[in-house]
């Protein structure tokens, strides 16, 4: 189980988290959606302790999290993709997946034994083993970083916008890797500016807007709120709530995506 | 012929040593956007140091870096750890200020303790030469040589086949990346810092039977090494072997056909040059862009 509680951060300007809670239990995979600078990827930085909150507590069961280093957060099992490059651009791709087990480098047999399995999950891992990782394209790297954060066998994924860049047999891919994870008892919290895709992927979904979260449900329920166009659009105005709803018009039923 | 032939072996003799001093600053800058003005002065104390032991024990001066690269190794952990640690996250000229600092102190140190003259290690080779051909060659020069490539053939394994190398380069290209995958960014800085100040625990061995040296040698050896650095692209190891060897021949072909006056003046050129026309220098380039995306 995860849990936020009243935490408030900020990069040293004011507070961008204004108190957000947060609850994500165990096996589950929670989308959070929400308009450009609502605090998504910022939440995320604070659970996995690369920005450390100026109040309120991350727990991951009964361990707490805040005030620990992304070091120590990593070791308790909680990985991030981040939103933008986070690969390493002069090492071959092996090298770069190889570093996502850095914590346990020291136990030679495990980590190799954990890179069969991440090539078993992301084959482009083996097949571009040998290209930098600077010179992948952008959807290719996407998978590189998410395949990166498997080394450690994360008890909790924290996927910053996965889909960015990727093209649909990519997209399916990490669908369906998510999905396995999830099988594997993966916690998995992800942010997602595609709604229909992070909402039918997730069994969860979270509305943030201006640093705070402004609604929870399971992932039918965020879908099909009627509030969720216009929260969305950052608007409250009756113009925009009718713009998001037609923007929102193709939504199938998410069990679609899932399936 | 046989002069110019020799002078360009000559200037890549020297280029190869040059590299190899070259290497712990650009390593430090690429790491840590620290330009350390005070690896100058390091290869000064390091020479100093072994003069000193050469004269009490008659350890070769080459072969007592054996002893000054592990010291120099703990000296910049323990500077990293207590000093240079204070300025992290600022700008690099922040870092300039306070390593030339540190140089000021080390060269009243050295003032102090070792006296405001010229020293020079002189071993038994120290004027005998190999002769091949017409051309000769200063057993010195050679053995620096051949001493400065070793090192940084080990340089190189240290950083592509070790775990700490890796975690070295992957903080040089992407630190947020490498915070990631719990690389803690303070205890990489430091080893990062103590390996390039360890490179001057060979380079300031070398230094002590090329080249006489006094404590305010320091200004003259950080302005060659920055130029180098300048030239190859700050931070690029490749680019300072490069520049390095560009730079040993260069100085050498002045000094061989203008005058030995003009061949430090080499250095000073190049680096005005490079600014005004490539400021990336030679292999800054890729480096920058692929940062930054
Ligand atoms: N490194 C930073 N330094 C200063 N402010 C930042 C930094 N990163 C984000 N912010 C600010 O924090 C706020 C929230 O940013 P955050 O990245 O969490 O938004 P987001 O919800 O992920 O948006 P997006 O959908 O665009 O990714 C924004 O107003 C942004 O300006
Ligand atoms: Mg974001």
């Amino acid at each position: 189980m995860l849990q936020l509680t009243g935490v408030v951060a900020g990069y040293g300007g004011g507070a961008v988290l204004q108190g957000v809670d947060l609850l994500c239990e165990d096996g589950t995979i929670t989308c959070v959606v929400g308009p450009n600078g609502a605090g998504k990827s910022t939440v995320l930085r604070v659970v996995s302790g690369l920005l450390t909150p100026s109040e309120g507590t991350v727990m991951m069961g009964h361990i707490k999290l805040s005030g620990q280093s992304a070091a120590a957060i990593l070791r308790a099992g909680v990985t991030q993709v981040p939103q933008s490059q986070a690969l390493f651009p002069h090492m071959s791709v092996r090298e770069n997946v190889l570093m996502g087990g850095f914590l346990i480098r020291r136990d030679k047999k495990l980590l190799m034994s954990r890179l069969e399995q991440v090539q078993q999950l992301v084959p482009l891992v083996a097949d571009r083993g040998a290209q930098h990782g600077g010179n992948l394209s952008g959807g290719q790297r996407r998978m590189v970083e998410i395949a990166r954060c498997l080394m450690l066998d994360p008890k909790v994924l924290l996927l910053d916008e996965p889909s960015l860049g990727l093209d649909p047999r990519s997209l399916t891919a990490v669908a369906e890797l998510i999905h396995r994870l999830h099988d594997d008892g993966v916690t998995v919290l992800l942010v997602e500016q595609n709604v229909r895709l992070g909402l039918g992927l997730a069994t969860h979904g979270v509305v943030m807007e201006g640093g705070k979260v402004r609604l929870t449900g399971s992932a039918i329920e965020v879908m099909n709120h009627p509030e969720i166009a216009s929260l969305y659009l950052g608007g409250t105005n009756a113009t925009t709530a009718r713009a998001a709803q037609a923007a929102a018009e193709p939504t199938p039923n998410p069990a679609e995506a899932t399936g | 012929m046989t002069e110019l032939l020799q002078a360009v072996i000559l200037g890549l003799l020297i280029g190869g040593v040059y590299a190899l001093m070259a290497s712990g600053l650009t390593l430090v800058f690429g790491v840590m956007n620290i330009i350390n003005v005070a690896q100058g002065a390091f290869l000064i104390f390091v020479a100093m140091v072994t003069w000193w032991l050469w004269k009490h024990t008659g350890i070769d001066p080459i072969l007592a870096s054996v002893i000054t690269t592990p010291m120099m190794f703990g000296l910049g952990w323990v500077l990293y750890r207590t000093v240079i640690v204070r300025i992290r996250g600022s700008s690099p000229s922040m870092s300039v200020l306070l390593t030339f600092g540190l140089a000021l102190t080390i060269e009243g140190i050295l003032n102090i303790t070792a006296g405001n003259k010229f020293k020079s290690a002189t071993p038994s080779y120290f004027e005998e030469s190999f002769r091949v051909g017409d051309i000769s060659l200063p057993k010195s020069q050679v053995y620096g040589f051949l001493a400065a490539m070793l090192v940084l053939a080990v340089l190189y394994v240290v950083l592509t086949r070790t775990w700490m190398g890796r975690a070295i380069r992957a903080s040089s290209q992407n630190p947020s990346g490498a915070a990631l995958v719990g690389v803690g960014a303070t205890s990489t800085a430091a080893l990062a810092f103590a390996l390039g100040a360890s490179t001057s625990g060979v380079g300031g061995s070398i230094l002590s039977v090329l080249y006489p040296f006094f404590p305010a040698s320091h200004y003259d050896w950080i302005s060659r090494l920055l130029g180098i650095i300048v030239l190859g692209g700050m931070g690029s190891l490749p680019g300072a072997l490069v520049g390095a060897l560009v730079l040993g021949l260069a100085e050498t072909l002045t000094a061989t056909y203008g005058s030995l006056r003009w061949a430090t003046l080499v250095f000073y050129v190049v680096i005005l040059a490079v600014l005004l026309f490539r400021p990336q220098g030679l292999f800054g380039t890729r480096l920058r862009e692929d940062v930054a995306v």
